[in-house]
C-alpha cells in the first residue's frame, strides 16, 4: 500500500502542476456560485430562471 | 474508531514519524502556495493552508459524519451527531451575518426540489458503503487508507456522471432557495439558524435518551468541532463562499475525462459559466480544489507524523467493492443533490438556507438503506 501511495502522490501532484502550467489562469480563485444566475455551489441556475 | 480510521492506524507499529511522508505533503503544500502567490493570489494560498489545517484537525479528532450518523441510527448514540451540529453552529456565527451583509461574500444556497431530495438520499446510501462522506473520504484517503483511495477514485467518476444527469433532475421542477436572512435580516437569520440547530440537537438528544444511549460528545469531538468550525469560517473568509468539497472532484473528473478524449463541451452542465470556466482554467483557480488538495496533504502529514504511513494491509475484496459502489453513489448524489455533508449540510445550514436541513433529512434516510446494505459487502452494521 505504501508503494501505491508513493506512486499516487507523485502522479497526482505532477498532474496538478502540469494542469496549472498548461491552463490559463485569469485571476483569483472562484466558486461557480460567483457567476451571475448561479443558484447552487455547482453553478446550477435557479428554477425561476428557467420558467 | 471508524473502519476507515482503523485502516489508517497501525497500533502495533512504532510511533516514530515517517519523515518522507511527512516532508512530501508539507513541501507539496508549500509549492502550491508558491504557485498561487506567483499569480498574486494570497487568498488562494490561504485556502490551501486552511485545507491543510482541516486535514490535520479531522484526522486528529477522528471527526466522522458517516460513523456518527450510523451510530445514531443503529444504537441511538448521538454524541458525534451533536458534535456536528456544534460545528455548524460555530460556522454559522460568522457565515450567516457576513453573507447577508454582502461585503463580497455569499452563502451556500440551492433550489428545493426532487433533485435535492433524490441526490441527498442516494448520497446517504453511498456514504455508508463508501465509509466516509466528502470530507471523510479526503482525510482518510490522505491519512493512508488504501480503501478510501478506491472510494475517492469512484467518487470522482460518479460526480462526472452526475454532472451529465443534473439538468434532467432540475427540469423536474423545484423552487428557488429559501434563505432565513432574506426574510429576517442578518441577525434574525442567525437567530433562526441557531434556534433550528438547538431544536435539532434537542430532538436528537431525546431520541438517544429514549433508546438508552449516550448523547454526550467526547471532549476530543467537542474540541474538534470547534476547531473545524473555526477553520470552516477561515475557508469562507478566504474563498468568499462556504467551504465546499465535491465540486473539486467534478472538476478533476471532467479534466481527466477530457484528457481521455471525452467531449464534455456539449453537456449542459459544462456550459454553465462556473463549470465551464473551471474546466478550462487551472485547477488552482477553483476554490474547492484548493482546500481539497490542502486537506489531503494535511491528513497525510499528520498521519505520517504519528506512525509509519500506509502500512495496513489492503482490505477484503467485498470491502473494496463497497468502497467503489459507495464512491459512485456519493459522487452522483453529491452532484444531483448540490453537495455533500460539507457543501450542502454544513454550508447550507450555516448559511441559514433551508436546503441544508432538507439535505440532512434525505441523506439520513438514505443512510438507513446504506446501513442495511453493508453486511452484503462484509461490513459491520455499526
Amino acid at each position: 500500500m505504501r508503494l501505491v501511495y508513493a506512486i499516487v502522490f507523485v502522479v497526482g501532484f505532477a498532474a496538478i502542476i502540469a494542469d496549472h502550467l498548461g491552463s490559463p489562469s485569469s485571476g483569483r480563485a472562484v466558486s461557480p456560485e460567483d457567476f451571475a444566475g448561479a443558484c447552487a455551489p455547482c453553478g446550477a441556475p435557479c428554477p425561476s430562471a428557467k420558467k | 474508531m471508524t473502519l476507515a480510521a482503523s485502516a489508517i492506524s497501525t497500533p502495533t507499529a512504532s510511533l516514530r514519524p515517517d519523515w518522507p511522508f511527512v516532508a512530501a505533503p508539507v513541501v507539496a503544500t508549500a509549492l502550491l502556495c508558491a504557485l498561487v502567490l506567483i499569480d498574486g493570489q494570497p487568498r488562494s494560498a490561504a485556502l490551501v493552508i486552511a485545507g491543510f489545517a482541516l486535514g490535520v484537525a479531522f484526522l486528529k479528532a477522528e471527526f466522522s459524519f458517516t460513523a456518527a450518523w450510523r451510530r445514531f441510527l443503529v444504537t441511538g448514540e448521538a454524541g458525534g451527531l451533536l458534535a456536528a451540529l456544534l460545528l455548524i453552529g460555530v460556522a454559522a456565527l460568522v457565515i450567516v451575518p457576513v453573507a447577508a451583509l454582502g461585503l463580497g461574500f455569499g452563502g451556500a444556497i440551492a433550489p428545493l426540489g426532487p433533485s435535492l431530495v433524490v441526490g441527498a438520499f442516494v448520497f446517504g446510501i453511498g456514504m455508508q458503503l463508501g465509509n466516509g462522506c466528502g470530507s471523510g473520504t479526503l482525510y482518510t484517503a490522505g491519512g493512508g487508507s488504501g480503501r478510501m483511495l478506491v472510494t475517492l477514485l469512484f467518487f470522482i467518476v460518479g460526480s462526472v456522471v452526475g454532472s451529465l444527469h443534473l439538468p434532467f433532475f432540475l427540469a423536474l421542477g423545484g423552487i428557488d432557495p429559501i434563505l432565513a436572512s432574506d426574510y429576517l435580516g442578518p441577525w434574525g437569520g442567525l437567530a433562526v439558524t441557531l434556534v433550528s440547530l438547538a431544536a435539532a440537537a434537542l430532538v436528537i438528544a431525546m431520541v438517544a435518551r429514549r433508546r438508552g444511549a449516550n448523547f454526550t460528545p467526547s471532549r476530543t469531538l467537542v474540541v474538534g468541532a470547534i476547531v473545524i468550525g473555526a477553520l470552516a469560517v477561515a475557508a469562507f473568509l478566504a474563498g468568499g463562499h462556504p467551504w465546499s468539497v465535491t465540486f473539486g472532484f467534478t472538476v478533476w473528473g471532467g479534466k481527466i475525462a477530457t484528457l481521455l478524449g471525452f467531449d464534455l463541451s456539449g453537456a449542459e452542465f459544462w456550459q454553465w459559466p462556473g463549470p465551464k470556466r473551471a474546466l478550462a482554467e487551472s485547477v488552482l483557480t477553483d476554490t474547492s480544489s484548493l482546500t481539497d488538495f490542502g486537506m489531503i496533504f494535511g491528513a497525510m502529514a499528520a498521519a505520517a507524523a504519528a506512525h509509519p504511513y500506509a502500512r495496513a494491509k489492503w482490505p477484503a475484496l467485498g470491502s473494496l467493492l463497497a468502497a467503489a459502489v459507495g464512491g459512485l453513489l456519493m459522487g452522483w448524489g453529491a452532484r444531483i443533490g448540490f453537495g455533500c455533508n460539507i457543501g450542502a449540510f454544513l454550508g447550507g445550514v450555516a448559511s441559514g438556507s433551508l436546503h441544508g436541513w432538507v439535505w440532512f433529512l434525505a441523506a439520513l434516510a438514505g443512510c438507513t438503506i446504506g446501513i442495511r446494505l453493508r453486511p452484503l459487502f462484509g461490513l459491520a452494521k455499526v
